[in-house]
């Protein structure tokens, strides 16, 4: 008979026993035998469609499951097969202050730079949203971590919410800023400061309208199945709109 | 209520790392034994942070290889996995939705709240039997 192996949290459910004997010949049958010897299992095991949780992995030696034949997979006499958890938690919510003190500056910023003719301080803002993209924070936002929260001038703003879509915003705001610093640094102003005033118009609708303009894109793309956009908008929130 | 009892000393581990990890999310395992239903931390183990940095902000997971090494160092002590303890970088103590949803059952969680870079307190979780939510664990800290 094949063998299930339990990790700690469930073995409060088998009366401590770290392995148990099952019979079937398949993965199904013998999550079949196991859970009909220990039904308060099921629901931590299975959602309500039977299918395996996100959490529980099964392994057969040392082959997930989900990369041989899944439940299908054969089982002969003498295999184990292991329940392994993933653990995971966290908050899942973003400090939109965070957000919202970079909008304001990349808006200020850029405005100066138009006021001031100044096509360096447009290249600073780019660069600056290029590297918060690639370090996966907001470029301004540590003046919000470091100043203006600890001093208490902005409160956090603590939405359920995914971080991806923000980053992915911002880096788009980061390659038209930098097409519109090259365009100027070419002689083509006007097309350079309407980039540059195309990522301002974009960076007010979010700040003073809370819509994020690249989120939405970004959630488009994963209404597309395109790879790398896993995440859909929180539930009830419009894609693009700041949640509730 | 259900009890957890730590040694004051490894809860300041525990508010070491949080604090340590901020703004990320800091977590570890819970190793111990059980006595009917109330637990008892005799060590913890942290892990490094598995998920994609893509998400670490507001996420762990600790991924089926970094639990096994987990069970394997508790049966090397002759203890159980018990728990795990995370950090919510200025957030509240209390179980986030994907908290529950992500949720083993009889593991304790223990959460601790870190704001600003200091972490302020932590609260015991368990999750109830019919998944619908989190009953809170009493904290014991012992000498």
């Amino acid at each position: 008979m094949p063998t299930i192996k339990i990790p700690s949290p469930l073995r409060y459910y088998t009366n401590s026993l770290a392995e148990v004997q099952v019979r079937g010949e398949t993965v199904t049958e013998a999550m079949d035998d196991f859970i009909a010897q220990y039904p308060a299992l099921r629901q931590h095991l299975f959602n309500g469609k039977g299918e395996l949780r996100p959490f529980v992995n099964l392994y057969l030696d040392k082959e997930d499951i989900r990369h041989l034949h899944g439940l299908d997979t054969p089982l002969k006499e003498g295999d184990r097969l292991m329940i392994v958890p993933s653990i995971a938690g966290g908050t899942g919510e973003v400090d939109h202050s965070a957000l919202r003190t970079n909008q304001a500056f990349i808006i200020g910023l850029n405005l100066v730079a138009f006021i001031l003719d100044a096509t360096w301080l447009a290249a600073l803002v780019a660069f600056l949203m290029a590297v918060g993209t690639a370090l996966k924070i907001p470029a301004f936002g540590f003046i919000y971590r470091r100043g203006l929260k600890p001093l208490g001038w902005i409160k956090p703003d603590l939405r359920k919410d995914n971080p991806e879509p923000h980053r992915f915003a911002q880096g788009f705001g980061a390659v038209v800023l930098v097409g519109g610093v090259l365009a100027l640094s070419a002689g083509a102003t006007a097309l350079g400061w309407a980039l540059v005033w195309l990522v301002i118009a974009l960076a007010a609708l979010n700040l003073f309208a809370g819509f994020c303009a690249g989120c939405a894109v970004y959630y488009w793309l994963n209404r597309l199945d395109v790879p790398g956009f896993v995440k859909a908008p929180p539930e009830g929130t419009f894609p693009g709109m700041r949640p509730k | 209520m259900t009890t957890l009892e730590i040694p004051g000393i490894i809860l300041s581990q525990i508010h070491a790392y949080g604090e340590r990890a901020y703004p990320e999310e800091g977590a570890g395992l819970l190793l111990g034994k059980v006595n009917e239903g109330n637990k008892r931390v005799v060590s913890i183990l942290s892990l490094p942070n598995a998920r994609e940095d893509i998400a670490r902000h507001n996420r762990y997971l600790f991924s089926p290889q970094e639990y096994l090494l987990g069970e394997s160092e508790a049966e090397r002590l002759g203890l159980e996995l018990i728990g795990v303890f995370h950090s919510h970088p200025d957030h509240p103590n209390r179980p986030s939705e994907f908290d529950r949803q992500w949720a083993w059952p009889s593991f304790s969680y223990l959460i601790t709240s870190v704001q600003t870079r200091r972490a302020v307190e932590s609260r015991a979780w368990r999750l109830a039997e019919d998944r619908s939510q989190f009953e809170e664990e009493q904290i014991l800290v012992r000498d």
